[in-house]
């Protein structure tokens, strides 16, 4: 993995893994992931790494990024994140954000939406739902009968069996370069995930429509660790979301199922398919739930391929409602139409009393 | 020359598990459900473990020692100052030492300053002030972000000393806790103010925030023998790498004890508890069953630098003290000694020598064990054991730090 690392305004270093060509692709990591439980890519990273620059930075703390005990909460992680940027020279980025960094990439997008093109969450925290709690990734990450994961890994994974969770989480110690990193990238979420609790800001879902780019969801269809009742928020509350569900997939989506998470990045953000994803203008409720419809299973196949541009200028010609005026009734009818998209079959999950 | 100090401790217990709570529970700490807490046999009990430490300032033991737990079977105390408080209005010789009330779970510690002041009036001046920082489990039920605990923990405390010494009101420009009026009332009745204790396991952080500030440390790990004496030469090192003197009473040390009439005795009257204690009250703790909490990825409050210190020797999947097999696996972690006067005498008496430590905090009541085998314990150490180790104690504290009367009047720190 090529890191290297650069300095901030005081000194204070902050790794950057950095790899492929092309047009520059923030990736703000979480828990399952480079920088975290994983101290090298992993092949979803080496995927999108063949059509992106992809720039990877350590949340402070992780990695070789230097811890910084000023951090209390997420608003202190914005701030050192602008600064990232800055010293990066990326004055506009499309963004990934996976797990919490997820969490900071929304966080970002709503403070400084002229900072992030379009936005990419998965599996992403930092949203209270009222119901939904977010797993208790402390609890699980302490072993069990001193040596066990089962109980992360099926926090985390569709099968807590399956090798690829037994890859990234394996039973007794693992190497000690990754129970290192481990312990660091807890270290930053126990540093914010309490402050506000818990891994969610309760003020973020209101100041979602503040980010006026198109935004992609994509979630575990049996995430548990961010229930994907977050992600039915998350797409509530931007102006311009599409969720799209992936199958055989829990919150590891980016580890159990790297090929359709790159190939909806790719088809997202690649220019080559534009027409497939211009799903993000809601007009009418009936519309919106045909696209979203249609958005959970066949993402190439949404209804108006219309630009998001032309058509606002469009409904400005006509002198028609705007967009922000029509979301009331639009929002109750999606509102109403709103179910699970497949609610999942509840595995067992093994409960903390027995 | 003053001889070895025995405290009498008592973590209250909840006595009344099931039989089946190993098999059935993962852990006897935050999770482990209330429903099991018996409305109707519990009553009396807090009385009873206020009784016990009443008896032992009786038996005369030279103080009482209380400590803080939450949403957990191995201590009902979430306040210990509630006990501290009965205490007060029942003692009137023994020291009362909470060890610790936790910093981090207050919004602000000068609530632990005032409560702390009021206890040292109350007993006109037998407080001995801990502050602990919490560990782990408060992760969980009180949400407390790990790694600034610390970082608020030392701050709380160096308020709380402000606080007692220096005249109010004043402004603490503090990060965690800034505050514009700091005037605590009522003032603690020790000058300049009650001993402050900190706990600690064996990490060189905490032995150095202690000596630099002079303090004193209190030993939490429950393994003795040779890592006890590692771990007084360590800190003795530290507190005169800042310019204080090491004495013996600088440390303090947490052990078990059950006498009895005889060593087949004490083994079959304690059986039972002790190993209600082991499996029950250590589990989420002291057990590799089941799942630790106050240690490890999920609680990360000690520096990355400790974790990989740790991570590179440890063995996760050893036993630990709760896991113990049997009487000889027991005995090989040093933690619980019991047997006829006789024979916890030369134990304890090896262990003082060993370690030259000279605060000897004592847990009598284990788990369930039934009152009246807790003070028959408590009686055989005060009138069989005690004596012994207070004489010869002071003829070896006398031997080995001769000037011990100056150093104890010494400033605890390089001016």
């Amino acid at each position: 993995m090529n890191t290297r690392i650069i300095e901030l305004t005081g000194g204070r270093k902050v790794a950057i893994a950095e790899a492929g060509q092309g047009a520059p692709l923030l990736y703000l990591h979480g828990f399952a992931d480079v920088h975290g439980a994983s101290v090298e890519w992993l092949p979803m990273h080496e995927e999108l790494a063949r059509t992106f620059r992809l720039i990877a930075p350590a949340h402070p703390g992780c990695a070789g990024s230097d811890e910084n005990e000023a951090i209390d909460s997420i608003d202190d992680v914005e701030f050192h994140l602008l600064e990232v940027l800055d010293a990066l020279g990326l004055a506009k980025a499309d963004v990934v954000g996976n797990c919490f960094g997820g969490w900071l990439a929304a966080e970002l997008a709503v403070r400084n939406p002229d900072r992030v093109n379009r936005l990419v969450l998965t599996g992403a925290s930092g949203l209270f739902v009222p119901g939904e709690p977010i797993g208790d990734l402390f609890w699980e990450v302490q072993a069990q009968n001193g040596v066990e994961y089962q109980g992360l890994r099926s926090l985390l994974f569709t099968d807590g069996n399956a090798d690829v969770a037994r890859a990234l989480f394996p039973d007794g110690r693992s190497v000690v370069e990754r129970e290192i990193s481990r312990y660091k990238v807890m270290r930053y979420a126990s540093r914010v995930g309490f402050k506000p609790p818990y891994f969610y800001n309760r003020n973020l879902r209101d100041r979602l429509h503040r980010f006026p780019g198109e935004v992609l969801l994509l979630w575990g269809e049996f995430d548990r660790m961010v229930p994907l009742a977050h992600a039915r928020a998350y797409e509530q509350g931007f102006k311009r979301a599409r969720l799209q569900v992936v199958p055989d997939a829990a919150h590891a989506l980016t580890v159990e199922q790297p090929d359709p998470v790159v190939a909806a990045i790719r088809a997202f953000l690649t220019p080559a398919t534009i027409g497939a994803h211009r799903v993000f203008e809601r007009t009418s409720g009936a519309r919106a739930k045909s696209a979203r419809k249609g958005a959970a299973r066949h993402p190439t196949r949404e209804p108006h391929a219309k630009p998001a541009r032309a058509k606002r200028a469009a409904d400005a010609s006509r002198g028609g409602v705007t967009r922000e005026a029509k979301r009331p009734a639009k929002r109750l009818t999606t509102r109403a139409t709103k179910r699970p998209l497949k609610r999942p079959a509840k595995r067992p999950v093994k409960k903390r009393g027995r | 020359m003053r001889p070895v100090q025995l405290f009498c401790w008592h973590f209250m217990a909840y006595p009344y598990l099931p039989p089946d709570f190993d098999e059935k529970y993962e852990s006897g700490w935050v999770t482990v459900p209330n429903t099991l807490w018996d409305r109707d046999k519990t009553q009396g009990l807090f009385q009873e473990y206020i009784d016990q430490l009443v008896y032992g300032e009786e038996l005369g033991f030279d103080g009482l020692v209380l400590n803080e737990h939450h949403q957990n079977i191995y201590g009902l105390m979430p306040s210990p100052n509630i006990i501290a408080a009965a205490l007060t209005q029942r003692t009137s010789k023994a020291k009362i030492c909470v060890l610790g009330s936790l910093l981090p779970l207050f919004m602000n510690p000068l609530r632990v300053a005032e409560e702390y002041a009021m206890i040292d009036s109350m007993t006109n001046g037998r407080l001995i002030a801990g502050f602990a920082v919490g560990g782990g489990p408060e992760a969980y039920n009180y949400d407390v972000p790990q790694p600034q605990a610390r970082t608020a923990y030392w701050e709380g405390i160096d308020l709380i000393r402000r606080a007692w010494t220096e005249d109010g009101p004043f402004r603490h420009e503090g990060r965690h806790y800034p505050l514009r009026y700091v005037n605590v009332w009522p003032k603690p009745r020790q000058l300049p103010h009650p001993p402050i204790w900190i706990p600690g396991a064996l990490s060189i952080e905490t032995m150095e925030e202690v000596a630099k500030r002079g303090f004193d440390y209190f030993l939490s790990s429950r393994a003795h023998g040779a890592a006890t004496r590692q771990a007084a030469q360590r800190f003795a090192g530290i507190i005169k790498s800042y310019g204080g003197r090491f004495h013996p009473f600088r440390m303090g040390i947490l052990l078990s004890v059950y006498v009895s009439e005889t060593d087949e005795q004490a083994k079959a009257e304690a059986r039972e508890s002790i190993w209600y204690w082991l499996r029950f009250c250590l589990k989420g703790h002291l057990r590799r069953e089941g799942r630790t909490l106050t240690f490890g990825p999920g609680v990360p409050s000690t520096s990355v630098r400790s974790w990989e210190a740790y991570v590179k020797n440890a063995d996760p999947g050893a036993k630990m003290l709760g896991d113990v097999a049997d009487w000889d696996e027991l005995d090989q972690w040093g933690s619980i000694t019991y047997g006829s006067p006789k024979t916890v005498r030369e134990k304890l008496w090896k262990l003082i020598e060993q370690a030259g430590v000279g605060n000897l905090m004592i847990q009598f009541h284990f788990g369930n064990m039934k009152p009246e085998l807790a003070r028959k314990s408590m009686r055989l150490f005060a009138t069989e054991v005690a004596p012994y180790l207070r004489r010869d104690s002071v003829e070896l504290f006398s031997r080995e730090y001769p000037d011990m009367n100056e150093a104890m009047t010494a400033p605890a720190v390089a001016a």
